[in-house]
């Protein structure tokens, strides 16, 4: 189950950065190739998304983050930790990692 | 015009060695100088997602400096003088011998004070009593206090000035002390790059625009790793590099030792991202030729590029781009080492180092391996690289640098003939 506010907050928080109505970003909207954004305007999102949902992103997850979609069902399962499969919990490296 | 320039005079001070022989020496066995950053105290290193870093290790400032000009100035400012100083003592200059005003200091800084910069605005906050804060902040954290306290410790009364275009700080100092020779404005620069900013803040912004490595925190000394498949990201490093630049009528004079002479040098913009490069290597490419020609020689002369190279995905493909297309099938024969993969990224001291292992590579004949070039890219199509020592019989080099703010830079130096 998913959490419905995700979405949301995710569109709210790209309309904000682009200045553009929120109904007119789909999920299946590219981030750089639909939405324009560069490699650093995605960083910048992250940083808003990390703050939001109080979440730590790895760089390593940052390859399959590409598309607003995509990125609503990587924060939903980020969420939902104990809802992964799997293959999910391998993909997603723990939050907050020890110090080695 | 005032005929040929030339470098008379080398010093370091790096996360592989202090001293030009203690660098070159752990330098050609291809050793790094990255290790695993112990903290932040009070940080703890968990909050951070890299956790690397080359870091000079056990620095006592007054091993090498006058203990109240040691005090005064900012670990970057020391390090500037211990490069300078040791510079100066290897070209044989002696100041007493010479007009100071015709002695410049140029200095190359991306962040310049910033120990005492993020000290003193943390007491600040946290105390709320800005009668507190430290005299000396301002004269530290201004940009210049290194080519200041440089010029300071020798009576170099001359054109003093600091540049400051992020990690290309220092090829441009280079570039702009061959200018100020050339137009005669003075007979010798004493040229300096410097960076010493692994410092909370810093490192947290680095680690938030996540430009640095992550994957080898485990493994320190394999990540830098600039044109490996297998690249995530730059390392940090600190230090200092200096040339002592003159012109060749003046060394020639004082019968000095000439390692090599700086002839040509390219500044342009790329005018269109703040970090990120245009991915056509173009303006890259346009630099390069423009230094070659500055420098009035072909592509055909190039033997030896020091590369930029940071180790970032992004930023090592575009720089091989731009050699092939300016090189062609020529790129090839040339060889290529990055030294970020001894010590990490430095910075505003990247081009003075780079510099210094440019000018040896020509002067020694022997190029220093890029440490953790373990599997070709295919992004990088690049023959010249090597983890090993290339014998190479160097006449002219080229030294890469680009700078957040779109800025590029190339220097050509040559083996000097008279």
């Amino acid at each position: 189950m998913s959490d419905p506010t995700v979405t949301p907050k995710i569109v709210a928080a790209l309309a904000d950065y682009l200045k553009r109505d929120p109904k007119t970003i789909r999920p299946d909207l590219h981030l750089r190739d639909d939405l324009g954004l560069d490699s650093m305007a995605v960083i910048e999102l992250l940083y808003k998304i990390e703050e939001t949902f109080d979440l730590q992103i790895p760089d390593q997850d940052l390859v399959s983050l590409s598309t607003v979609g995509a990125v609503a069902k990587y924060v939903d399962q980020r969420l939902a930790p104990a809802k992964r499969t799997a293959g999910d919990a391998r993909r997603l490296p723990a939050k907050g990692k020890k110090k080695n | 015009m005032s005929g040929q320039i030339v470098v008379t005079g080398l010093g370091v001070i790096s996360p592989i060695g202090i001293g030009v022989s203690e660098f070159w020496k752990a330098a050609l066995d291809g050793r790094s100088g990255v290790s695993a950053i112990e903290g932040f105290d009070p940080f703890p290193m968990d909050g951070y997602r890299s956790k690397v870093a080359g870091q000079i290790h056990g620095f006592a400032p007054e091993r090498y400096l006058d203990s109240v000009q040691a005090e005064r100035v900012d670990r970057y400012a020391q390090f500037a003088l211990v490069a300078a100083k040791e510079a100066l003592a290897d070209s044989g200059l002696q100041m007493a011998k010479e007009n100071p005003r015709r002695i410049g200091v140029i200095v190359g800084a991306g962040m310049g004070g910033m120990v005492m910069g993020e000290r003193e605005i943390t007491q600040l906050y946290q105390s709320q009593r800005p009668h507190r804060v430290h005299p000396n902040f301002i004269p530290v954290i201004t940009l210049n206090s290194a080519s200041g306290i440089v010029a300071m410790a020798h009576g170099a009364k001359g054109p003093n000035y600091t540049i400051s275009t992020a990690c290309s700080s220092s090829a441009h100092a280079l570039g702009q002390a061959m200018q100020c020779i050339r137009e005669g404005r003075a007979d010798v620069v004493i040229t300096v790059g410097a960076d010493a900013s692994i410092t909370p803040l810093v490192f947290a912004g680095f680690c938030s625009l996540r430009a640095l490595s992550t994957k080898y925190n485990d493994q320190p000394e394999r990540a830098s790793r600039p044109f490996d498949r297998s690249r995530d990201g730059f390392v940090m490093g600190e230090g200092a590099g200096a040339l002592v630049l003159e012109s060749s009528a003046h060394a020639k004079k004082r019968k000095a030792r000439i390692y090599a002479e700086v002839a040509g040098y390219a500044a342009t913009s790329e005018a269109y991202h703040m970090v990120i490069p245009r991915e056509d290597g173009e303006e890259i490419a346009v630099t390069m030729r423009l230094a070659m020609a500055d420098a009035g020689i072909a592509t055909s002369q190039i033997d030896y590029i020091n590369a930029h190279a940071t180790s970032t995905s992004i930023g090592d493909a575009v720089e091989a781009k731009a050699i092939r297309q300016v090189f062609r099938s020529r790129a090839d024969k040339i060889a290529v080492s990055a030294t970020k993969s001894l010590i990490g990224h430095t910075l505003g001291a990247a081009g003075a180092i780079g510099g210094v292992a440019t000018v040896l590579g020509i002067h020694t004949g022997q190029i220093h391996p890029t440490a953790n070039f373990e599997e070709p890219d295919p992004a990088c199509d690049l023959r010249g690289l090597s983890a090993s020592v290339q014998e190479r019989n160097v006449k002219a080099a080229l030294l890469n640098a680009f700078g957040f703010g779109s800025n590029n830079a190339a220097v050509v130096i040559k083996r000097y003939a008279s």
